[in-house]
């Protein structure tokens, strides 16, 4: 299992649908019903809300997931009449999660996510190949959590995050005659807490933080692949490289969120997030040597970000039609984390209402299977990005499905 | 229940759809290019070099391929546009070995840094006339001034010799006895594009202000003429700058023709030359101490502070200052514009020199002054700098630190007054007969500007400026621009264009066409 899962995370990359490059895709019955935090049949509650694990019905829980997603992007001038598509590779964002009550009222747990991330693949020699030819962005988060039950209706939960990242970004370097790439790995940590509810057995109320986790390469790689004429005055080695450092903000996330059983099979479930996307107001890229920056430094290359925070709002069903069979279906509404001034080509990002539908199979007892899917219906929008002069349109499609499993013993 | 949800999902998805606007409001494939009130089934372009796709200093196939006129006939094919010829080279060197024009620059690796050269080769084009594959829709020559367009006869080999055609009109006129606008005017062009009168005051500026003659093996310089008020472009030299209202009733005389069966067109006016960096490359006070830092007390004390102090005596010691052991030093340099001090100068230094050696001083420094910001260094300057004056005195020899760089070497003040003042005369002329005429007009001259600041011009993520090289749209003669330049130009013809005819003509993309090319 565990080289399974290893090697599904060295094979998978993500796209960019929800806001910014958060993946909101980190448990399979969620997305189902909009990808809605208040759920604590399984393990899989970990990743939303650390408190959460106290409520799972189970000494043992473990939940593990899969998605596969597959997403286009097309850009349009309206000056030129040029027009690009993306070809973005399937992503498959995984997760796993164990939940363990070690006391009665206290349960450990660990939780394996893949939170943010994005592979966008345009055509090389498309308009914005300055900006971007391809970016593949990964992040994983590793998170150790406690949670304890302070009454039998309230549980307070916390998380230490460990995040691990890598990026590799290929674009073009018009005015020395090629292009470069940029490669890095990058480590981050923070923390996530949470508070669950459940004053009744028809009401659950989970209002969960998951702090900023800035990622810094401490020792990226960029390759040139340009003129080896250039290499002395750009102050490259002999291969054409040099090093740069970086820090990338993995954006904080509030959540509140609500589930009430209208019905023993009937359920209505709400979320609200809050993402702290404001923090990634600029990219800063330190170069060693190579004078391809913008500030009075010449090794520094300062891009403005300008993101704003974003709200989501979510709302997700679930009506059980025998012990067995759940259907689930959801909605929600993502906000893009900037406005068409500051549009950015490597992540593109949309203001998206996006449908999701699912079934779950209790097959044994305690052994779960879910399905999920969701279709995007991303608004196209005006670019006009002033900052690089880059000015079109540019819409999306994106499509997703979901198989996870869950295991509750004792 | 299930079918239910599921077809309630189905529904909503549908009606969402429906309403929410996931789509182009047009798509750009659909999209019907108009052309306005314009005709573009016949466009001719007239000009000089920068309408060829000169570049790189040379005419060859690549650069015509990219020339900004081919860029707007391949947006006017989609709204009806015809074919657009051009008068292409033989080859990708451009030299034409019977009259002696070089080979294209090329940047190589010389002495561990990159540097223009001279491609290697033999250039394969010929003066052999090639109009029976013609007409030419682009009739841009280059080298030709305003009034050069209407000369009979510009295209006939005989007159090469004399200075009265030009080698590239010669390869593609209809006649030895065509002129150039009388060509274009056959066509029947329903639409041309005019882009005139820089070398009216190019050429002058290029030359530092001077003409040349050679004979025996030696070339002499000689003072160029501001010609406004001379109105007789038959008695100018070839680098004389040409009356305003010469240029003005050339231009207006060709739109004439062009316009006598209702053609409409555009026309663009003239750059300043100091946006060029031919003139801004080289900075007036190249003489770092990396440079010349050990040699600066001596001379100081042997040249600069006699000279100084000599010159102070009669009035005129602002013309030289010591030499800065610690900041760039300017050039020496002569400027014809200031009162010639020789005879002053020897008596003054006869006593401490001694005759011969007082003669020479001031035969040398009789008009020598230290270069200001407002003097422009030409990029060929920036070889001539440093080396050694032959027939020089050994104590004073080295260029531009110890003996004077000659007139033809840089474009003074004075004299960028001169052509700056005739550029805004020219400007204003082309303007009045646009408007006039009622034809587009672009304004060249402030798109060179806006690209010659510091932020330049931001495209598609691309930083271009007007720095030479790395700035990307000027090409390695420093003069003429690269693909992505003349692709800015196009688009300013086509916004032009479009804003004047309410055509719908597409932008090109700039970042499409080439650069600068690295070794």
């Amino acid at each position: 299992m565990k080289k399974i899962l290893i090697s599904t995370v060295l094979l998978s990359s993500f796209m960019a649908y929800a806001g910014g490059f958060r993946v909101s895709l980190q448990g399979v019955k969620q997305l189902a019903m909009a990808h809605t935090s208040a759920h604590v049949e399984d393990a899989s509650v970990a990743f939303f809300n650390p408190a959460g694990m106290s409520f799972i019905p189970a000494k043992l829980s473990i939940a593990v997931g899969g998605f596969g997603a597959k997403s286009s992007v097309t850009f349009q001038s309206l000056a030129t009449l040029e027009s690009s598509k993306t070809n973005n590779p399937i992503g498959t964002p995984v997760y796993a999660a164990v939940a363990y009550k070690v006391l009665p009222n206290v349960s450990l747990g660990f939780s394996f996510s893949t939170p943010f991330g994005s592979t966008i693949e345009w055509p090389y020699d498309w308009a914005g190949r300055e900006i971007v030819q391809r970016l593949e962005l990964k992040a994983y988060y590793f998170q150790p959590m406690v949670s304890v039950k302070l009454a039998p209706w309230v549980s307070f939960g916390g998380s230490y995050i460990y995040a691990k990242g890598t990026v590799d970004w290929d674009k073009a370097a018009t005015q020395i005659g090629g292009t470069l790439n940029l490669n890095a790995k990058a480590s981050g940590s923070g923390f996530g807490f949470g508070f669950y509810f459940q004053p009744d057995s028809k009401l659950d109320v989970s209002v969960a933080y998951r702090s900023p986790v800035d990622v810094k390469a401490k020792n990226g790689l960029v390759s040139f692949n340009i003129s080896q004429a250039l290499y002395t005055s750009l102050g490259l080695s002999s291969t054409g490289t040099d090093s740069f450092t970086a820090t990338l903000p993995l954006v904080d996330e509030f959540t509140i969120g609500a589930t009430y059983k209208f019905t023993p099979k009937f359920l209505v479930s709400a979320d609200f997030n809050y993402s702290g996307w404001e923090r990634y107001n600029k990219l800063t890229l330190d170069f060693a040597h190579a004078p391809i920056g913008n500030q009075t430094d010449p090794t520094i290359l300062v891009s403005p970000k300008n993101f704003h925070n974003t709200k989501t709002y979510r709302i997700g069903t679930q009506y059980q039609i025998s012990d067995m069979i759940a259907l689930r279906a959801g909605y929600y509404y993502d906000e893009s984390p900037y406005t068409d001034r500051n549009f950015q080509a490597e992540t593109p990002s949309f203001d998206s209402n996006v449908f999701t539908a699912g079934l779950g199979f209790k097959l044994y007892k305690s052994f779960g299977l879910d399905l999920a899917g969701g279709i995007a219906f991303p608004k196209s929008r005006n670019v006009d990005n002033t900052y690089n002069n880059f000015i079109g349109q540019a819409k999306a499609k994106a499509y997703y499905f979901g198989l996870g499993l869950s295991y509750n013993a004792f | 229940m299930k079918k239910i949800l599921i077809s309630s999902l189905a529904l909503s998805a549908l009606l969402f759809t429906v309403s929410c606007k996931t789509d182009f409001e047009q798509d750009v494939s659909s999209v019907v290019v108009s052309k306005g009130s314009a005709d573009f089934s016949k466009y001719v372009s007239i000009g000089n070099s920068l309408t060829s796709g000169y570049r790189d200093g040379a005419l060859y196939i690549d650069g015509q391929n990219e020339s900004f006129p081919s860029m707007i006939a391949g947006e006017m094919r989609l709204a009806g546009g015809g074919d657009f010829k051009q008068p292409l080279m033989a080859d990708n060197l451009g030299g034409i070995p019977s009259v002696g024009f070089g080979n294209k620059l090329v940047l190589a690796v010389v002495n561990n840094s990159l540097a223009p050269i001279p491609a290697s080769g033999v250039g394969t084009t010929t003066l052999a006339n090639i109009f029976a594959a013609g007409p030419y829709q682009n009739m841009g020559v280059p080298g030709a001034k305003s009034f050069h367009l209407g000369v009979a006869g510009y295209g006939n080999a005989a007159g090469l010799s004399t200075g009265q055609a030009n080698p590239y009109f010669v390869r593609f006129a209809s006649s030895p006895s065509a002129s150039v606008i009388g060509d274009a005017v056959a066509q029947k062009p329903t639409f041309f594009s005019l882009w005139i009168g820089n070398n009216d005051v190019l050429s002058y500026s290029t030359n530092g202000g001077t003409n040349s003659s050679t004979s025996g093996g030696v070339t002499t310089f000689t003072e160029a003429v501001d010609q406004t008020g001379n109105i007789n472009p038959a008695t100018y030299k070839s680098n004389d700058i040409s009356d305003p209202n010469v240029v003005a009733a050339s231009i207006n005389g060709y739109v004439n023709a062009l316009t006598a069966n209702g053609a409409k067109g555009v026309l663009a006016n003239i750059p300043n030359v100091t946006s060029i960096p031919f003139f801004t490359r080289v900075p007036f006070n190249p003489l770092t101490q990396k440079l010349i830092g050990a040699n600066v007390a001596a001379l100081n004390s042997g040249l600069y502070g006699p000279l100084k102090q000599a010159l102070t005596a009669f009035g005129a010691g602002a013309r030289i200052n010591l030499l800065s052991t610690t900041t760039d030093n300017p050039l020496l340099i002569v400027d014809i514009s200031l009162q010639n001090l020789s005879a002053q100068l020897t008596a003054a230094l006869t006593p401490s020199l001694g005759a011969p050696t007082a003669a020479a001083f001031g035969q040398i420094y009789g008009q020598a002054r230290q270069a200001t910001a407002e003097d422009l260094v030409l990029l060929t300057t920036s070889s001539v700098i440093g080396t050694t004056v032959p027939g020089a005195p050994a104590s004073i020899n080295v260029n531009g630190i110890s003996y004077p760089l000659a007139n033809q070497y840089i474009l003074t003040k004075t004299e960028v007054a001169k052509v700056l003042t005739a550029t805004a005369a020219y400007n204003a002329a082309i303007k009045s007969i646009a408007t006039a005429k009622g034809l587009a007009y672009v304004d060249t001259n402030a798109k060179l500007i806006e690209l010659s600041t510091n932020s330049g011009i931001q495209y598609n993520g691309v930083k271009f400026t007007a720095t030479f090289v790395t700035g990307g749209t000027f090409s390695l003669d420093g003069v003429h621009l690269t693909g992505r330049g003349y692709g800015l130009i196009a688009n300013e013809f086509l916004k032009q264009i479009n804003a004047k005819y309410g055509s719908t003509l597409p932008m090109v993309n700039i970042n499409k066409y080439s650069g600068v090319k690295f070794p």
